[in-house]
């Protein structure tokens, strides 16, 4: 019979590297391309074209290019996220409504900014959690994304506007922007 | 003293260090909220050896997730869950099997839907673990069907760190979630067994793996004819509540009665498929009234044609619009046996998606180590 011994850990977390490094801010957005990453949810377009002209309005921000997510479950592909890193200065992805796509929103964000873009991912409020628990299984515990209050899917053209509106003061935070 | 409450011949223990490695567990929130059975390295020694397979083999990997399972991985897991070493090769199949299914990788197990993994158990193994597949086969009391099921959930929420609340966002998931894992009736089937019918030599073992929402009770006790019995399965399959996709699929576990009354009528397992994929047809308007006549552009999910997002379903541009087959093909209704041959009584096991090729199985290997 064998004696105490350690209790074994059934994570594997250990095994995993972290890197929680944010990519540089621009001292400022005036002109900047910004890239909207639609990951194919209910209202996701018209919510990023709101987010964009409000960054227009507020902080000068140049042109957007609008990107599609093969599948809203999952990271975006590795070649569209370097092509998006590649053709933006910096990104917006949206929108996290449902269990998988909030946490792969948020992973997009955390991808984005490896190769050096900075990126707000936007996802609704029900489902900051599981945006937070992907943040650290990605080793990136404290990476910021911003809040939209849910529902999204189901709101119309005016209640969108406010929904952009109301996140604002997040998203220029998270880019480094003082509104 | 009184020992009114202890067998004679029952083992001492410190009941409280038991406590407190078990208290310790669920501290760390590496349990399903069932205790959990402590596992050291040399516990975990007694698994790893009942397979030829490397501690460091990985057996899934989810990159949106950042994480793999290792073999050494699913052996703290499946310890944890109770089993015993002799069935660690069983829930090693299940793991291929599961790598196999196109949904788990795509973060099904994540979703609101709420879905949970069954595995499905066929061969000699069945015996040689005590693997139930007779009565009360969905229900509780067999060890090896309780802890290999639960082996999987547990891994889920360790290794791939899929907890309620936080990464698994399921809004209410299903009641097969703790653990959902039978054995095929083959020994009172009809027909081939399971794994026999996709290739697989019959007098080997192995696990099929699927992804479902919800077990259906189909009490059918009145009828010999199978056509009856046909449309019974048929209507159930087709209710308008499951769909969420342009169609659904769906596994079969007919009981040992209603399997000998199909199989003593002369229909195989393709005539009971054909049957129920010719009659779950829901009307166009049956849809219309609950929402779900179109499909989202985007999605394709189902949704009311007045919707912006609506594009018509496939039904639509048939010679039949008005009549919305439940099903894709036949062959998105996988039938199997269990269950004990005492009542006409069956189950409908609604599985996720519109699947309709081959199962997910994989072989259990590695039974002489």
């Amino acid at each position: 019979m064998t004696g105490p011994e350690k209790l074994l850990d059934p994570t594997g977390l250990d095994d995993r590297a972290a890197d929680d490094t944010l990519a540089p801010r621009p001292p400022g957005l005036r002109g900047l391309t910004v890239g909207l990453l639609d990951n194919t949810k209910p209202n996701a377009v018209p919510l990023l074209r709101e987010i964009h002209a409000e960054l227009r309005g507020r902080a000068g921000a140049g042109t957007s290019i609008l990107y599609t997510k093969d599948y809203f479950g999952m990271p975006a592909a590795d070649d569209l996220l370097k092509r998006i890193a590649g053709e933006c200065d910096v990104v917006v992805t949206a929108v996290g409504d449902c269990g998988s796509c909030s946490a792969a929103t948020v992973a997009d964000g955390i991808l984005l900014e490896r190769l050096g873009t900075p990126a707000v991912s936007v996802v609704s409020d029900s489902f900051l959690v599981s945006g937070g628990a992907m943040a650290k299984v990605q080793g990136f515990p404290g990476y910021a994304f911003a809040a939209a209050r849910h529902p999204v899917a189901s709101l119309d053209e005016k209640q969108i506007r406010e929904r952009a509106r109301a996140v604002m003061p997040e998203v220029l935070r998270i880019l480094g922007v003082d509104s | 003293m009184s020992t009114q409450s202890t067998t004679a011949g029952a083992p001492r223990a410190d009941a409280a260090e038991i406590r407190s490695a078990m208290e310790y567990y669920a501290r760390q929130e590496w349990t399903d909220g069932l205790p959990v059975v402590p596992v050291t390295e040399s516990y975990l020694a007694e698994f790893l050896a009942s397979t030829a397979a490397d501690p460091d083999e990985v057996l899934l990997t989810m990159p949106h997730l950042n994480r793999r399972l290792t073999v050494r991985l699913a052996a703290i897991n499946a310890a944890m869950a109770g089993c015993l070493p002799e069935y660690f090769p069983v829930v090693l199949a299940a793991w291929e099997a599961v790598a196999k299914e196109p949904y788990p990788k795509r973060g099904i197990w994540q979703s609101t839907t709420g879905t949970a993994p069954l595995l499905i158990v066929n061969g000699p193994v069945r015996e040689r673990i005590a693997l139930n597949s007779r009565g009360n086969v969905f229900g509780s009391g067999f060890r090896a069907n309780a802890t290999i099921g639960r082996a999987v959930r547990l891994t889920a929420i360790n290794a791939f760190g899929l907890r309620p609340h936080q990464l698994d966002q399921a809004t209410q998931a299903t009641l097969g979630k703790y653990s959902a894992c039978i054995g095929e009736n083959e020994e009172e089937s009809p027909w081939e067994p399971l794994h026999a019918e996709h290739g697989f030599d019959p007098s080997s073992s192995a696990v099929t793996a699927m992804v479902f929402r919800s077990c259906m009770h189909i009490e059918a006790r009145h009828t010999g004819r199978p056509e009856q019995l046909g449309l019974d399965l048929a209507n159930s399959i087709r209710r308008t509540g499951s769909l969420i996709h342009e169609t659904s699929s769906a596994l079969v576990v007919l009981g040992p009665e209603h399997a000998a009354l199909f199989g003593g009528a002369g229909w195989s397992k393709d005539d009971v498929r054909r049957h129920i994929f010719d009659n779950a047809v829901n009307s166009r308007a049956e849809l219309a009234a609950v929402g779900k006549d179109a499909l989202s552009r985007h999605t394709r999910w189902r949704l009311p044609a007045g919707h912006p997002d609506a594009v018509p379903d496939q039904a639509s541009a048939s010679d039949t619009p008005d009549r919305v087959p439940a099903l894709k093909t036949p062959s998105s209704i996988v039938v199997m046996v269990a269950g004990a041959g005492n009542a006409g009584v069956s189950t409908v096991i609604e599985t996720f998606g519109m699947r309709g090729d081959t199962p997910s199985i994989a072989q259990v290997k590695d039974l002489d180590v």
